[in-house]
């Protein structure tokens, strides 16, 4: 048997997310904190039930937008204003309704890659490795199966325990996840 | 329906949203459901997967070869286009935009139902987008690369393309953003990104899916880096969502705005036929008809090749015929709203656009236009055409000539008759015309190829969380 | 009883009746005005009132439609708001005669004698000419008033017997229904509203006027249905999660309003020719500029920007307010299509743009009010008999839809 230090943590597998929800919630209860669970479609509620409620995205893309925006609006100001001012069928230099579109554009663009990118920042991806991959049965875990895992840095976590507490839930297996 | 007699007082919001989904049932009876059942989330992966990890059937092989023919054709004639210059093509002033442009609005045109269909329908909680968001947003994908050639090809001297960014050059010259045709380098390249992002992140849970179930060292390999690490846990998946939610709602006043912008590339000069205020949600719909007969055009042959009528069943069908059908009435609505303005201004020139239209050189056009755009989709006011499959793809035929031949009339025709008498000209395609526009037509067909040979071509991530949502409804109404 | 709960509260009564007194007043004043001093601009003033209210009577009729076709419970919840509203068309049918007898006071091609564009005026005669267009007038309502009395029927009809046909024929009807009011719209604005600039056209203002017709009645009805729920049975029912829908139909409404507006208005200004900038040069110039700003920050800006929270969405109080902003400034906005075609020097307010509003507002309300406590303001055929699903789960699922628009 290894010892409380020596695994990364405990994973149990189930067969449905409304097994994985109410395990979750059990787990929730019986004062886990630091758990995760991996499903191969979102489950509705779940990340409240790991203790994971706020995300940041919202945020990142917002900012992006704004920034991505100002940008556009004063370099298309400062291009056909101030550094190469050219008559054009005697339109004004700023010609702000004809600045709108590429800067519409151009605020789209920004929020959308800081949305993409605010998410894998978020998620530390790419992340060639982690522990989890370690279990054979996780390859299912993006094909039919959910996996629970309680981190071994829980301060609640021993492997004992753990395992007969994770065992109660009904899972289709209980596994010792190397670090 | 016999207890219609409310029993309780207290009803949350979903309980009203469940009798109106019964409600919506007996008004359209017989409707199949989206996923046939009989599904589970294994059987589900391994149809999908396996037709990337699996054999290559023949049928693929002898459709690629023939397409590579197509695309050799392609090749053949922008190297001769870059060989001899754009006289090889029929433009001329002052007919100068000819093909070249037809071909660029009538792709990036087909190019908008994709992101469309994958982001209003997410914001809108329809769930008929799953089993085809992502063949249509790859459709997008290279329909926009088609696009994007024609106008880089048109300049006479390509390899100067990149003088329409804004960029510090030593010679201190900068665009200026008075043209729409620097709009078009922004919204163009835009919309090629965030759909390229759109769909790649659609894909990634796929891709951790095909990693794990690859067999073969390579896949393994090529499929391990795609999927960056993703191991579907519940926070990466929160963040996912919200991220992904955040470039729909981003993408869909994108899409309006990239047509738009296009269409900005006819209304801001004065050619009678062209300026005209109604052209950007006109030129939306229109993009939008087209894109859906594409993606019918598409997906109707796909799922009978591959078999997936219980994925792509027939409701998927049904609901695309009938989004064509009102994309096709606004584009009708716009057609008569030209023509009537165009009467009531009384401009002389207005006036003459819309009577050469019709009876002018090119009364064949216009006539051809009225046939496949207005015509014929009204076969879909009618639910037995709707369901009938061959019927909705015999019509998006019809719409995917009548759209290009309705670029050709608002481009050619305009510029064959404008002010003055005197600069009236007729204009045909050469060879070199018709071997660019064919060739893209193969490029565009042959990227599909690849696609669905190398990407799980339904979301697999999605067509699970609907199928758990079925079996959640099934549940609770038995 | 069921049927009762459901039914609307009594002030509602009050207001009705008030609603009445002070538009009938109101009106009163203007047409004793009008008649003895002031012809011209009585019947200006009528004009901008009786397009904006006409407005909001399509705009309900118009998302009665589009909720039957699109489905789903937020449209099915507010159903009974639209139908009241497309209801006072008949009211409306009433008040166009005002509008017929003044033709010649309001539109150049209506009135005899030499005029400053006898070229163009000679060319749309046969279009525009007074009997044409009070036979056209008399087709839209036979439309409109025919659409919007089928699907009143049909839907109290469902309510008593339950029979799931007439929710098939109310679907059925809406798509060629919609189709031909929107093509009804396009004329209407050209003969009301566009001939009022002689030689002016643009082909995307049927556009423009549809979706400043669908704006008013979705804030009309939201605004209401957020002052019936608040308390009472139906403040039990229709939990806030309603309005963060509403919330969002009027955010994608106010967006597509400021793509159509700007749309033209990019077309027209950078193409700059005389006979359609004029339309801009006459809003624009001496102090409509500062109405046209008005509208940009009023009607998109401030209200995009609040329609992004969610809290705000969710507030019944909050949305009707924004509501109430949104009628305001669209009245507003008729003001500026009407008034300047009449005084292109500069800004011009006459009391009666006010007053005439206000009374066929009052005289609409009343109408509106009446018909709404006919019925139970919630359709009793959605009134469902089982739970499903758990709010938690529901709360989970729109918040995250929720979350990413801001």
């Amino acid at each position: 048997m290894i010892a409380g230090n020596e695994i990364y943590g405990l994973m149990a597998e189930f067969d449905s997310d409304r097994d994985i929800l109410l395990a979750a919630r059990r787990a929730q209860e019986a004062g886990y904190t630091r758990m995760d669970a991996c499903t191969p479609h979102p489950v509705e509620g779940l990340a409240d039930a790991v203790g994971y409620r706020k995300t940041r995205v919202p945020v990142i893309a917002l900012s992006g937008g704004a920034i991505g925006g100002a940008i556009a609006l004063l370099l298309l100001y400062w291009i056909n204003v101030i550094t190469y001012p050219i008559n054009v069928g005697g339109r004004p230099m700023a010609s702000w309704p004809a600045f709108i579109p590429p800067t519409f554009e151009l605020t789209v663009l920004c929020a959308s890659l800081a949305a993409l990118f605010g998410m894998l920042a978020l998620n530390r991806l790419p992340q060639p490795y982690h522990p989890v991959f370690n279990v054979p049965e996780f390859e299912r875990a993006t094909q039919d199966r959910f996996f629970l895992v309680i981190e071994a840095s829980d301060p609640r976590f021993d492997v004992e325990q753990t395992r007969r507490f994770l065992e109660s839930l009904n899972p289709l297996g209980v596994y010792d996840v190397e670090p | 329906m016999s207890d219609q007699q409310p029993q309780e007082a207290n009803v949350p919001h979903e309980e009203v949203r469940s009798i109106t989904e019964e409600e919506s049932a007996r008004r359209m009876p017989g409707r199949p459901p989206l996923i046939l059942p009989g599904y589970t989330y294994r059987s589900l992966t391994e149809q999908i997967s396996s037709i990337v990890l699996g054999r290559t059937p023949l049928g693929w092989w002898a459709g690629a070869f023939f397409l590579f023919l197509i695309v050799m054709i392609f090749l053949y004639a922008v190297g001769y286009l870059f060989y001899t210059g754009v006289g090889i093509w029929g433009v001329n002033i002052p007919i100068a935009w000819g093909f070249a442009i037809v071909d660029f609005v009538w792709w990036i045109g087909i190019g908008h139902a994709g992101t469309l269909i994958s982001a209003i329908l997410l914001l809108m909680y329809q769930s008929w987008r799953t089993s085809i968001n992502r063949i249509a947003e790859a459709m997008t994908l290279f329909a926009i690369s088609q696009a994007a050639m024609f106008p880089i090809l048109h300049l006479g001297r390509p390899w100067l393309f990149y003088w329409l960014i804004p960029y510090p050059s030593t010679m201190n010259v900068w665009p200026q953003f008075r043209s729409s045709l620097t709009w078009d380098v922004f919204a163009i390249t835009t919309y090629f990104i965030v759909s390229l992002i759109f769909w790649y992140m659609g894909a990634l849970p796929d891709f951790g899916t095909m990693r794990d179930r690859a067999k073969r060292r390579i896949p393994q390999v090529l499929f391990g880096i795609v999927a960056l690490g993703w191991r579907g846990s519940i926070k990466h998946w929160r963040n996912y969502q919200m991220a992904y939610l955040i470039i729909a709602a981003l993408a869909t006043p994108l899409v309006v705005s990239v047509h738009s912008v296009v269409s900005l590339d006819f209304t801001i000069s004065i050619v009678p036929g062209w300026h005209s205020t109604i052209f950007p949600p006109y030129f939306v719909a229109g993009a939008l008809l087209s894109g859906f007969a594409m993606v019918l055009t598409l997906v109707i042959p796909i799922r009978s090749f591959y078999r997936l009528h219980g994925l792509i069943t027939d409701r998927y069908i049904e609901n695309m015929a009938r989004w064509m059908l009102v994309t096709a009435l606004v584009v009708d609505y716009s057609y008569a709203t030209e023509l009537f303005m165009s009467w009531y201004s009384g401009d002389v020139f207005e006036e003459y656009m819309s009577i050469t239209r019709m009876f002018g050189a090119y009364w064949w056009v216009w006539w051809s236009v009225m046939m496949c755009n207005v015509v014929v989709p009204q076969a879909l006011w009618f639910r037995g055409v709707r369901r009938n499959v061959m019927a909705v793809f015999f019509v998006a035929m019809f719409i995917n000539v009548g759209m290009w031949i309705e670029r050709f009339m608002i481009i050619v025709v305009s510029l064959s008759r404008d002010f003055l008498p005197s600069s009236w000209e007729q204009y045909a395609g050469t060879v070199w015309d018709w071997a660019t526009f064919i060739g893209t037509l193969g490029v565009f067909a042959w990227l599909m190829f690849l696609f669905v040979r190398l990407v799980p071509m339904i979301s697999m991530s999605e067509s699970k969380e609907l199928l758990s949502e079925q079996e959640l409804t099934a549940g609770t109404h038995a | 009883m069921i049927e009762d709960v459901y039914r609307v509260p009594e002030r509602v009564r009050r207001v009705q009746w008030t609603a009445l007194v002070v538009g009938l007043v109101a009106l009163a004043i203007c047409v004793v005005y009008g008649f003895l001093f002031d012809h011209a601009q009585f019947f200006r003033s009528y004009l901008l009132a009786y397009v904006y209210w006409l407005a909001v009577s399509l705009g309900c009729l118009g998302m009665l439609m589009l909720q039957h076709l699109s489905g789903g419970v937020w449209g099915s919840a507010i159903r009974r708001l639209f139908e009241a509203g497309a209801a006072t068309l008949v009211l409306m049918l009433l008040l166009a005669v005002p509008v017929a007898l003044g033709l010649d006071e309001l539109y150049t091609w209506a009135r005899p004698g030499p005029s400053a564009h006898p070229e163009w005026l000679d060319h749309v005669r046969p279009y525009l000419n007074v009997n044409f267009v009070l036979i056209r007038m008399a087709g839209y309502f036979v439309l409109w008033i025919g659409l919007a009395y089928l699907l009143n029927r049909w839907s109290g009809a469902l309510d008593g017997s339950g029979d799931p046909r007439y929710s098939w024929r109310m679907t059925r009807i809406s798509g060629p229904g919609a189709a031909l009011c929107v093509m009804s719209a396009l004329f209407f604005s050209t003969d009301m509203v566009m001939s009022l600039e002689p030689e002016w056209y643009s082909t995307i203002f049927g556009f423009v006027f549809v979706t400043d017709a669908l704006l008013e009645g979705m804030a009309l009805s939201v605004a209401a249905f957020a002052l019936l729920s608040e308390s009472g049975p139906l403040s039990e029912v229709i939990s806030p999660l309603y309005f963060l829908d509403y919330g969002k139909i009027l955010l994608g409404i106010i967006v597509f309003w400021s793509y159509v507006g700007f749309s033209q208005l990019l077309i027209i200004w950078i193409g700059n020719l005389p006979h359609e900038v004029v339309w801009y040069v006459h809003r624009s110039s001496g102090g409509w500029m500062w109405v046209a700003m008005a509208m940009l920050i009023f009607m998109f800006f401030l209200p995009l920007l609040v329609l992004l929270s969610r809290s705000f969405k969710r507030s019944r109080r909050a949305l009707a307010t924004l509501c109430g902003l949104i009628l305001l400034m669209e009245l507003v906005r008729v003001f500026w299509y009407v008034e300047p075609s009449f005084h292109t020097d500069g800004f011009y307010l006459h009391w009666m743009d006010v007053v005439a509003p206000i009374g066929i507002g009052g005289v609409w309300i009343s109408a509106f009010c009446w018909w709404l406590r006919r019925r139970p303001v919630l359709p009793l055929y959605l009134v469902p008999r089982r739970h499903p699903r758990s709010v938690e789960e529901i709360e989970s699922r729109i918040g995250v839809a929720e979350n990413a628009e801001r």
